[in-house]
This record gives structure tokens, C-alpha cells and sequence, in this order.
């Protein structure tokens, strides 16, 4: 995890289509997968700019607390999952491996048990997906990482201006 | 460090890590109020009842497209307290940089030099080599009396030879030097892991 994550597209590809099955299949608004660092990784559905970023943080730090609080009961598994019941919408977590994170918002008329069918589902397809992400590294042939570099610092200064 | 090539995107983690009431969050609250609205996400905090940093702060904010790749960095703060020691090793995961930022007060330097040496046991046990992460000091609250000097402060923490900036957080002063170094640490160490991966 903490050399980083290269995703190409392909497998970008695969994640999509099973996100979108998931989708369809149980009723979601939106859902976001998310590595255990709380980066986002892919989005099915749509999302005002900035609010997948927020939950996959928000999701993180819960997956976390969550993974701890059963370790105090003598509970030690990577794969857990648990759901907010909400009056409109509901969330739905499936920590995937302990290294990443199936978040699914629905409408709160859609029955947990057909989400929770269809996401596990989701996750079993999910997982060997995720394990290939560390083998498949590098950039494309036309990424310049020195010029990369060299545009941060005019960036910067676009970002935040001058003090 | 994510990066997604579909979508040439490029995310990095950057956490505000330091003591009890040392101005992480004032810090963060700063950055938040000088970048531009068209480029920043919500400043989310999750307090206590006393208003202390309970999970962790956490803003994102990109940058325009460079060499066909936009970056997007995602900052958080660690609460502080000794006690919540766990929450802190779990803001850590994926870490690119740390900004520690330190009370500069004399009676704080126990505290100061017991949080230097969380981060390191933390990113030890989360597999990191510490050595290895950008990390840069930010001396907080430089305009209040009975402050430590810089040197003595850096020497105390092990901290000789990394950047360093003297800041008052509150009225923003030094905290977008220490947030332009430590972003341009990362980049610099992103480029060479992307360098070195194999195509």
C-alpha cells in the first residue's frame, strides 16, 4: 500500500462494469470504491464535484474505527461489512481484503438484503481485481514526469496565489 | 500516491501531524481559506463536543492539468491527544508527506518530543521506512513568549536537516511555505517512484 497504487485502464475498465452491474441490479443511487487510505478509485453513479473525495475519507476512518472495535470482541476479519439506516438513504461498507473499501448509498425502500446480496457478489469479483493492482505498474509512453515536476511550482501559486 | 490513468489523475496524501493543540487544524483551516473555491473541496472536521479534532480534519484541492496529469492533493490533520494514538495510525495509511507541526512553547517540548516519536513508531508499524517519507517541521506559534529556539527545538525532535518553517497558524503566517515545500518533497519523490516503476 505504501509504495502506491498504478491502475490502468483496463482494469479501471473491469471495476466500472462491475460497479454498473451492481448498480442495476440493486437499486443504488451511487457508489464509490475506495482504497483503505481513503482515495477514491472509482464512481458509479453521480455525485456533486468534491463528494466522492469526502466519503471515501469519511469511509476510511470508519472502516478503520470499525476493523478495531472487533478486534475488541475477538473479531478479526478483513472482509466485515455494516450499514447506516438512514430516513432517505442508507449506506452500505464492505471492507474488501482490508486494503479497500465498497461504499453503496441507496434509497432507503430498497431492502439491505438485496444490497448486501448483490455487494457481496460484487466484492468476490472484486477482490482478484484488486490483488492484480500492485503487478500492473507504469505510465503511459507519452507521460513526461520532469515536466510534470517543473509545472507544480506555476501551480502552486495559481492554487493558493501569492502570500 | 494513486494514480489513475484513465481519468490522469494523480492523488496525494498529505497529513498535518503534531500534539495536542500544537495548530494543525488552524493550519488547515488557513490552506482551506487561501485556496481558490473553484479548486478546493469542503473542509470537513470531525470534532468532540469541546471542539477538539476527534477523527481528523480533511480538505482536497487539485491543480490545473500538468504535463497532462492533474493532481489532487488530500490533506488531513491527526487529532492530537495520546489517547487517540489509533485514530492517528490510520490517518497515516497511504501517507506522501507529513508536516509536523510543533508547539513552540518551552513547557510543550516533552509533548512535542513524544509525538515525533508516535509518527515514527507508526509509520514503522505501518510499514514505512521513515527516513523515507517527505517530511518537513513547521515551529508554531512563534509570536507567543516563552518560545524555544528554532535550533533547539529541531535538535531535540532529531529533526536536523529538515526544512523548516516558523509560523503563527492562526493568522496564517508561514503555513503556505511549509504546505508548498512539502508538496513540492512529494512530487519530487512521485516522479521518481514513477521513473523507476516498470512499463
Amino acid at each position: 500500500m505504501n509504495q502506491g497504487l498504478h491502475i490502468p485502464e483496463e482494469l479501471l475498465d473491469q471495476i466500472e462494469y462491475i460497479l454498473a452491474h451492481l448498480a442495476e441490479k440493486a437499486h443504488t443511487d451511487s457508489i464509490v470504491l475506495a482504497d483503505i487510505s481513503g482515495q477514491v478509485i472509482s464512481l458509479q453513479g453521480i455525485m456533486d464535484e468534491g463528494t466522492p473525495a469526502v466519503v471515501a475519507a469519511l469511509a476510511a476512518g470508519d472502516v478503520a474505527a470499525m476493523a478495531e472495535l472487533s478486534k475488541r470482541i475477538g473479531e478479526d476479519d478483513p472482509h466485515g461489512s455494516f450499514f447506516h439506516e438512514g430516513e432517505t438513504r442508507s449506506i452500505y461498507l464492505h471492507n474488501i481484503a482490508g486494503s479497500f473499501i465498497l461504499i453503496v448509498i441507496f434509497r432507503a425502500e430498497t431492502p439491505i438484503g438485496l444490497v448486501r446480496l448483490f455487494a457481496k457478489r460484487a466484492v468476490e469479483q472484486l477482490v482478484p481485481i484488486t490483488k492484480e493492482f500492485e503487478k500492473v505498474m507504469g505510465p503511459p509512453k507519452d507521460y513526461n514526469p520532469d515536466d510534470f515536476s517543473k509545472g507544480i511550482t506555476q501551480e502552486l501559486e495559481e492554487t493558493f496565489g501569492n502570500e | 500516491m494513486f494514480i489513475n490513468w484513465k481519468l490522469r489523475e494523480i492523488n496525494l496524501k498529505i497529513v498535518y501531524y503534531g500534539p495536542s493543540l500544537s495548530g494543525k487544524t488552524s493550519s488547515l483551516q488557513y490552506i482551506h481559506s487561501r485556496t481558490k473555491p473553484e479548486r478546493r473541496g469542503e473542509l470537513i472536521s470531525l470534532k468532540t463536543r469541546e471542539d477538539r479534532t476527534l477523527y481528523f480534519d480533511y480538505m482536497q484541492f487539485e491543480m490545473g492539468e500538468i504535463s497532462g496529469l492533474k493532481p489532487r492533493f488530500n490533506i488531513y490533520t491527526v487529532p492530537g491527544q495520546v489517547y487517540y494514538r489509533g485514530t492517528r495510525k490510520l490517518v497515516l495509511k497511504g501517507v506522501d508527506g507529513i508536516v509536523f507541526v510543533a508547539d513552540s512553547q518551552i513547557k510543550r517540548l516533552d509533548e512535542n518530543v513524544e509525538a515525533i516519536k508516535d509518527l515514527f513508531e507508526d509509520l514503522e508499524e505501518l510499514g514505512f521506512v521513515p527516513e523515507e517519507i517527505p517530511l518537513i517541521l513547521q515551529c508554531n506559534k512563534r509570536d507567543l513568549p516563552e518560545i524555544m529556539p528554532v535550533l533547539f527545538l529541531k535538535e531535540n525532535l532529531g529533526l536536523n536537516g529538515v526544512p523548516t518553517f516558523e509560523s503563527v497558524a492562526v493568522d496564517g503566517v508561514g503555513v503556505l511555505d511549509g504546505l508548498k515545500t512539502i508538496i513540492n518533497q512529494v512530487v519530487t519523490k512521485a516522479r521518481g517512484k514513477i521513473n523507476s516503476t516498470p512499463a
